[in-house]
């Protein structure tokens, strides 16, 4: 599987789940609808996404996807054709968020990270972990290699719905 | 090896060890509200038969927008209505509720050594108790109440221990948001904190919530308390008066990844000044001078500016961080006799703290001091109903998140204990509690 284009950069830490999408959006009962107000609680998210039309990849700083639980953020990004974030780090939730969506998580050190700020194009293979900026030399990363198959394919409610047998017979022997 | 309490918690709750260094752990409660229910319960019905795990093992609110308030908000009600009903699970509608984080354990329904999750952040709030509590997304949730348990990377444990005693103006909001500046915003991330030392234990268990409540606002997967007598006498209290559990405690000796210290006797009234929880500083103090441009701008304010100078428009009491009833005894104890000065809302963290409030004549000295007192929700805390935000307006909240739009596009929120925002409220800008006990004397 490769993710690849272009890039919106975001130099900054701790962007959040509130300004990824503002809770007065949460009000569906299903994934839809949520691309369309991405970035909406970012005081400069509109000007943002203007400046890199049809981008495909975010790479941005620190933490990113901290606070709310909302899986709403994965949604968002998805429903706006973003495919992947890059960044030093994410907050746990929205870590596994992004996996159980196929929003790829790539986690880089701070250095890489910066230099792919100026990056115009990115093409990311999952299958391999790596990737590549603008045809240059390739950068390696690690994703969860469980959590990988859950981007590739599959997906994580067929995967526990396979570890329900194991799971009574833990719970009857406990 | 000597082991930290979540350890023992850990241990007790693996089913079977992961490819990547995952592990399947089993989650004895689940629980449900109806913002991040529907697609995970939805997908359930579609898939895989409708069949839950052990219907038994969830409980079921109505917290976020309750009532609702629009076509759509009414429709995720309805849909957590259906499926609780349909499933037999245990379910708490408009009328019978609370916040999710306040509701649980008022009730009973978590007790120590046990494993919760929610599809919400501030799950962590239950740690308190003794218990392993998680927030996780709707896939996530939606899949322990599929197969009972969570796909997790164990966490390392970091002891923070705090010690002494806190001055008699210094809340358990105060503690925490002072261990979020300490540690830092995303200082906890990895990290589970384990919260001991003499302080910890002095703490009641609201207090105790309100502290596990923030460790996500350090980035942490929760924060947790070892049972003791205080929790078992809280429990035996709650409706359904739990029995059958064993404290877990820590080993004497256990081995942290990372230890904390600090002293309660040097905690102060603290109020937030940026755009997340760690950026605060003593209410009595000034926005410091290295403080990041960008949150500033944010919140148009200057470095060094006096805290006690920042006017407000708004206040507001509730979110499952403070508005429990010892939270809302604080604000009373402020606002008897007062007259708040800016729209004022407060709002109880559930309908039966509504209740209690109500028989200790709470919710008259609100209203005489000209406060608006609803019912129970989550209210204006994430902006969503009952008191949002007009962009560039200033609210001082006793909740969780002072994120840039949390309580509304554009709005300002500041972060303080529940009598820092009634006497906020009073003299319409941040203030302090002395201020109102100061001006009283000064009047008589």
């Amino acid at each position: 599987m490769i993710v690849e284009g272009t890039v919106l950069p975001i130099p900054r830490a701790n962007i959040d789940t509130d300004q990824i999408i503002p809770a007065h959006y949460l009000t569906r009962i299903d994934a839809d609808g949520m691309g369309e107000h991405l970035f909406e609680g970012m005081p400069d998210g509109a000007h943002l996404l203007a400046l890199h039309p049809g981008a495909a990849i975010i790479v941005a700083g620190e933490n990113f996807g901290c606070g709310s639980s909302r899986e709403h953020a994965a949604w968002a990004l998805l429903g706006r054709g973003f495919h992947a974030v890059i960044a030093p780090s994410f907050a746990r939730i929205f870590h596994e968020n992004a996996y159980n969506n196929g929003v790829v998580p790539v986690i880089l050190p701070q250095e890489t990270v910066d230099e792919l700020m100026g990056a115009r194009t990115i093409a990311i293979d999952v299958d391999n972990e790596t990737l590549r900026a603008d045809g240059g030399e390739p950068i390696r990363f690690s994703l969860d290699p469980l959590r990988k198959q859950f981007v590739l394919g599959g997906g994580v409610l067929k995967y526990l719905a396979a570890k329900i047998p194991a799971v009574r017979a833990w719970e009857a022997a406990r | 090896m000597k082991r930290s309490l979540f350890d023992k918690l850990w241990d007790a709750h693996v089913v079977e060890e992961l490819p990547g260094g995952n592990a399947l752990v089993f989650m004895d409660l689940v629980v449900a509200h109806e913002i991040t229910t529907p697609p995970g319960a939805i997908a359930i019905e579609k898939d895989f038969g409708d069949k839950l795990y052990e219907p038994e093992r969830i409980v079921a609110m109505i917290d976020h927008v309750a009532p609702a308030k629009d076509a759509a908000t009414a429709i995720q009600a309805q849909t957590v209505r259906v499926w609780a009903k349909r499933q037999g699970i245990r379910f708490h509608d408009i009328g019978n509720n609370g916040i999710c984080h306040v509701l649980v354990p008022e009730r009973g329904y978590v007790t120590p050594g046990m494993t919760v999750c929610c599809g919400d952040s501030h799950t962590c709030t239950l740690g308190a108790l003794g218990a392993f509590a998680l927030g996780i997304g709707t896939t996530a949730q939606a899949g322990a109440m599929l197969a009972g348990c969570l796909i997790l990377q164990r966490p390392k444990v970091m002891r923070i221990e705090i010690t002494g005693q806190l001055p008699p103006d210094a809340t358990a909001k105060d503690l925490t948001l002072s261990v979020i500046a300490t540690i830092g915003f995303r200082g906890g991330t990895g990290y589970v904190l384990e919260y001991t030392g003499s302080a910890v234990r002095a703490l009641d268990m609201e207090q105790r919530m309100t502290l596990c409540n923030m460790a996500i606002e350090a980035g942490a997967t929760t924060g947790i308390v070892a049972a003791d007598a205080t929790t078992a006498a809280y429990l035996a209290a709650t409706p359904a008066a739990p029995t059958g559990w064993s404290p877990m405690q820590a080993d004497d000796d256990a081995e942290y990844a990372a230890t904390v210290t600090i002293d309660a006797g040097g905690i102060r009234p603290v109020v937030s000044w940026g755009t997340n929880p760690g950026e605060n500083s003593p209410v009595d103090g000034v926005v410091p001078f290295d403080a990041p441009a960008e949150s500033l701008a944010y919140m148009d304010l200057q470095p060094g500016q006096a805290l006690r100078s920042i006017a407000i428009d708004q206040a507001f009491i509730g979110s499952c961080t403070n508005s429990r009833i010892g939270d809302l005894r604080a604000a009373a104890a402020v606002l008897r006799g007062q007259h708040v000065s800016v729209p004022t809302i407060i709002t109880p963290g559930s309908q039966l703290v509504r209740r209690q409030a109500e028989r200790e004549g709470l919710h008259d000295i609100f209203q005489d001091a000209g406060a608006l007192w609803t019912h129970s929700s989550c209210g204006p805390c994430l902006g969503m109903s009952m008191g949002v935000l007009a962009a560039g307006t200033r609210c001082v909240s006793s909740s969780n998140r002072n994120f840039p739009g949390r309580m509304g596009d554009g709005g300002r929120v500041h972060l303080a204990a529940p009598a820092v925002v009634a006497a906020s409220a009073i003299l319409g800008r941040i203030a302090s509690p002395t201020e109102i006990t100061a001006r009283e004397v000064v009047l008589a």
